[in-house]
């Protein structure tokens, strides 16, 4: 299997009037065609933002991103046109996105139509073949959004992603707002896709216990920067950077003979505008030192197939 | 926008093992809702009515509106001049009417023009934010900084008299109006992701505006159209007393109105009627809008 | 004696069109000192359940049909109104989900717990001040900050803020609905233990609504699965996670990816739940239920105590048909 994306050192810098916010700084990674990226953070870290310009939504400030090894940092708005077919995106909320004014086959037919390569009809049979692969019974085809419940609204948002037979999707959040025994449906769901038709992921969240469920690899960003990447079992069982560790110490798990280490982290994020070049996360770092404060970490090869950014990563872990 | 309406579709469709529910074309969904709204149909036949009488003005008159008759001054209602006659003995009816032309067209082309600058302006400025917007609500602010009597008064002035004109001179102080208010709608929509989904399925700006922004700013564009007709129809009057609007004979329902104001006491009916006819038409508007309001939300559908 | 009974409770929201039947038939026990969780889906009736509680259900659509809300001994639902606003924030008080907008933006956040103390302990303005500073240290905000206002604190900060209000009044009762759903999970390790502390040294009893049943794995000493308005199951936290009986409960287990074990596909629950104002005439859950029979259709299953304190709404489990 090749390799479909590949991000370098990509960069997403927002102005703002206190200053410019680095939403997004440095990160790189690849993905093999077929698999799925979990990326992983706390609200703010950047997670979405990196789904977003990864899909060339929004323009990024540094870096380059290769899909299907061309390089689709620079292209024009024709091409970047085109990209939708390849590239699509399902979103968090089955509430805001979807249009209220459209019934259910207008809403999947509207990235056809936007195309214009396919006459009614065709766009017909496709509206349907793909509401009977997300499992949407037919006679919903003319009911409204909101008459709908957040399940399948939110398979409403998967059929309209997949409208226009893209091979790789980034999957913002999408079972957040859902129930868990929903969320579970779509999750499956998700999978069965994945399978049916090879498609790639990059599936943001949260919600760590979903990710490791679903994703292959998965990345864990802290306030804009990468900070440790591995395959998904790796990550789970040897944590080695710090954040990490304290972030998989506080999922709650529903077990309870469970006895886990707690590793607690203190404090709260720090702010991403302007930040100085130091570890993101020194001020929650219980093994912070004189190097952490004056100098952003690197991003390292610690372990084969296992990055981490950290100075004191092998101090730490006795590596 | 309406795709499967078809019948000989639908029937194959329905072969198909799909079953309909109750709306499967937009246009028929809509009517059939505009339908049920009984308050919305009393608007739309009231509205109905005027036009005819008022296109069709010579069929329903037996008298020329300018037509002067002293002995016959300030009459009441009776047989000959079924509402009267005002002080120069010409038939009120008649100047009803033929006054409805101007009032009511002139007003009605002017709430059309007003609102369709003030949407593609508003939506322009808000969808594309930045350098466009600041600029388009500096000018904006420039015109709404003028009095709005003031500003018909000098585009008439500068384009001179006659219906058109005085429609389009109405319509520029009404626009900035309209144009804020879709503005800020679409500021407010903008934050929804399906606009964000529409921009990842690779629709243009053009699409993303006409089919997901702008119908979902119909309520209060409707709502603030249907305020306008009222305030439109005192403007052209307003316009006339300077001169500026239609030239007496002519007659139109602002200036019957306000000409009639000096006979008050004496002859009530010179100034009933005309603004009978005036709120008949803003009440009509009114409720008519409100209907199309809720008839093209699906979200309100029973 | 519990300090929270509620027995027989329901409450039907009543539409123009439709009843929804919100609670149907709910019994629960608090006991001081205690956490009850309250567990289950959007719209299965958590709210509505927390609300009747504190008296602040919207009257109308909400009326309450039958039952009985005991609060140490007295029937909250029988009291009037100015009764209630005496125990409400005062011995029993609520944390709401969203921390962003329970607090007034525009006073500090000193001020907003000194109001608490000020309105329901007696306390002079300057002592209720100076309880303020204390109550702002054990939630663990520094008492400079006190003067700041809302939008100076991050999520956490504020949630944090919420519980110190709530708190204020060392009530007996503290119902928390979703109260870290808003948070990150760090964030929400931080809020969690902080409420765990403040329970063990206030001996206030809680009831915890959520829809994580690891928050409940970790907070809860007793568990109440609620679906379609009903109690489906009920027993201690070792009876629930250790046993669980109802497939509903066994449904929710089997839709949460787990972080100990690998599992290639998820068992989720199918279907959905039912409309609240058309509910089945039997069993609720018989709709989405693997092991449904007929009888399940046509009669709703008793709540049946299978062991002391474990009780389960089901056809199939306990009686003569133990399949």
């Amino acid at each position: 299997m090749g390799e479909i994306l590949r991000v370098e050192k990509l960069s997403k810098f927002f102005d703002t009037p206190s200053g410019s916010l680095h939403a997004v700084e440095n990160v790189s990674f690849s993905i093999e065609q077929g698999k799925t990226l979990g990326v992983v953070g706390e609200s703010g870290c950047g997670k979405s933002t990196l789904g977003r310009t990864v899909l060339k939504l929004i323009e990024p400030t540094g870096g380059k991103i290769f899909f299907q090894g061309k390089d689709i940092t620079n292209i024009s708005k024709k091409e970047n046109r085109a990209l939708r077919k390849d590239m699509q995106i399902i979103f968090q909320d089955p509430f805001s996105s979807l249009n209220p004014r459209l019934n259910v086959a207008d809403l999947i037919a509207d990235p056809l139509k936007t195309f214009k390569e396919h006459n009614k009809k065709e766009i017909e049979e496709i509206v349907f073949e793909m509401m009977d692969l997300v499992g949407l019974s037919r006679r919903y085809a003319y009911s409204y959004p909101h008459e709908l419940d957040g399940g399948r609204r939110q398979r409403i948002g998967i059929a309209r992603a997949l409208a226009l037979d893209p091979k790789f999707i980034v999957c913002d959040e999408p079972v957040s707002s859902l129930d868990v025994s929903i969320q579970a449906q779509i999750l499956n769901l998700l999978q069965d896709l994945q399978e049916q038709k090879r498609l790639t992921y990059i599936f943001v969240t949260h919600d760590l216990s979903v990710v490791k469920h679903i994703s292959d690899d998965i990345l864990v960003m802290y306030v804009g920067a990468m900070v440790e990447k591995c395959p998904s079992k790796e990550l789970f069982a040897h944590p080695l950077h710090p954040y990490t560790k304290g972030l998989l110490s506080a999922i709650p798990i529903p077990n309870i003979h469970h006895e886990k280490v707690k590793v607690k982290l203190q404090g709260e994020l720090s702010s991403p505008i302007e930040p100085p070049d130091e570890c993101r996360f020194v001020k929650r770092c219980p093994y912070a030192t004189d190097i952490c404060r004056c100098k952003m970490p690197d991003y390292e090869e610690v372990l084969p197939n296992h990055f981490v950014s950290c100075h004191n990563c092998k101090n730490i872990n006795n590596l | 926008m309406v795709m499967f309406n078809t019948k000989k579709r639908r029937r194959k469709m329905e072969m198909a093992g799909v079953q309909f529910t109750k709306s499967n074309s937009r246009f028929g969904d809509i009517a059939a809702r505009m339908l049920r709204n009984k308050l919305g149909m009393v608007g739309l036949i009231i509205i109905v009515v005027l036009l005819i009488l008022v296109i069709f003005a010579p069929l329903f008159t037996k008298y020329p509106y300018f037509e002067q008759s002293f002995p016959d001054r300030f009459l009441y209602p009776n047989a000959e001049h079924i509402l009267g006659t005002d002080n120069f003995g010409r038939d009120l009816w008649s100047r009803m009417l033929y006054g409805g032309r101007i009032s009511l067209l002139v007003s009605l082309v002017a709430l059309v023009m007003s609102n369709v600058v003030g949407i593609i302006i508003g939506a322009v400025s808000g969808y594309f934010g930045g350098a466009v917007d600041e600029i388009i609500n500096r000018i904006l602010d420039i015109l709404m900084s003028i009095p709005s009597m003031l500003m018909a008064i000098a585009v008439a002035a500068a384009l001179g008299a006659g219906p058109v004109k005085t429609s389009i001179a109405i319509a520029v102080t009404g626009m900035p109006y309209g144009a804020r208010l879709v503005r800020s709608s679409v500021l407010a929509l903008k934050g929804n992701e399906f606009i964000e989904a529409a921009r990842a399925t690779g629709s243009s700006n053009l699409r993303i505006i006409f089919k997901h922004v702008l119908p979902n700013t119909l309520a209060p564009i409707i709502v603030n159209a249907t305020l306008n007709i009222g305030s439109n129809i005192m403007a052209i009057s307003g316009l006339s007393f300077v001169g500026l609007g239609v030239q007496p004979p002519t007659p139109e329902w602002g200036s019957i109105l306000s000409a009639g104001r000096e006979f008050i006491r004496d002859f009530p009916p010179i100034v009933i009627f005309p603004a009978l006819f005036i709120g008949l038409t803003i009440f009509a508007i009114n409720i008519l809008g409100d209907a199309l309001r809720d008839a093209l939300d699906p979200r309100l559908k029973d | 004696m519990s300090l929270l009974e509620i027995k027989n409770l329901t409450v039907e929201y009543v539409l123009r069109k439709s009843v929804v039947h919100a609670v149907n038939n709910i019994s629960l026990n608090v006991d001081a000192g205690k956490t009850l969780g309250l567990v289950g889906e959007t719209g299965a009736g958590k709210t509505t359940t927390a609300l009747s509680i504190m008296g602040l259900l919207p009257h109308p659509p909400a009326k309450v049909q039958s039952g009985e809300i005991l609060f140490e001994g007295q029937d909250l639902l029988k009291m009037k109104e100015h009764d209630l606003e005496n125990i409400r924030g005062n011995k029993i008080s609520m944390i709401f989900q969203d921390p962003m907008t329970a607090l007034n933006p525009v006073l500090t956040v000193g001020e907003q717990i000194a109001e608490t103390f000020h309105l329901h302990g007696n306390y002079s303005r300057a002592e209720a001040e100076k309880e303020s500073l204390k109550m702002l240290e054990m939630v663990g905000i520094r008492p400079e900050r006190s003067t700041e206002y809302p939008h100076q604190f991050s999520g956490g900060m504020k949630q944090r803020v919420v519980i110190a209000m709530a708190l204020a009044c060392k009530p007996q009762l503290l119902i928390a609905d979703e109260p870290t759903t808003a948070l990150d999970v760090t964030i929400q390790a931080q809020v969690l233990e902080l409420m765990n502390d403040l329970k063990v040294t206030f001996n206030t009893a809680m009831l915890l609504i959520t829809h994580d049943l690891g928050i409940v794995a970790e907070t809860c000493d007793d568990v109440a699965i609620i679906y379609a308005g009903q109690l489906v199951e009920y027993g201690s936290i070792e009876q629930i996670f250790d046993n669980p009986l109802h497939p509903y409960t066994i449904g929710l287990f089997g839709s949460i990816p787990s972080l100990d074990e690998d599992v290639e596909r998820l068992k989720p629950i199918p279907g959905l739940m039912p409309d609240p104002a058309n509910l089945p005439v039997g069993c609720k859950f018989c709709t989405r239920c693997s092991r449904a029979v007929k009888q399940c259709e046509e009669a709703e299953p008793e709540y049946l105590e299978v062991e002391p304190g474990h009780f389960v709404r089901c056809n199939r489990i306990g009686g003569t048909d133990n399949g």
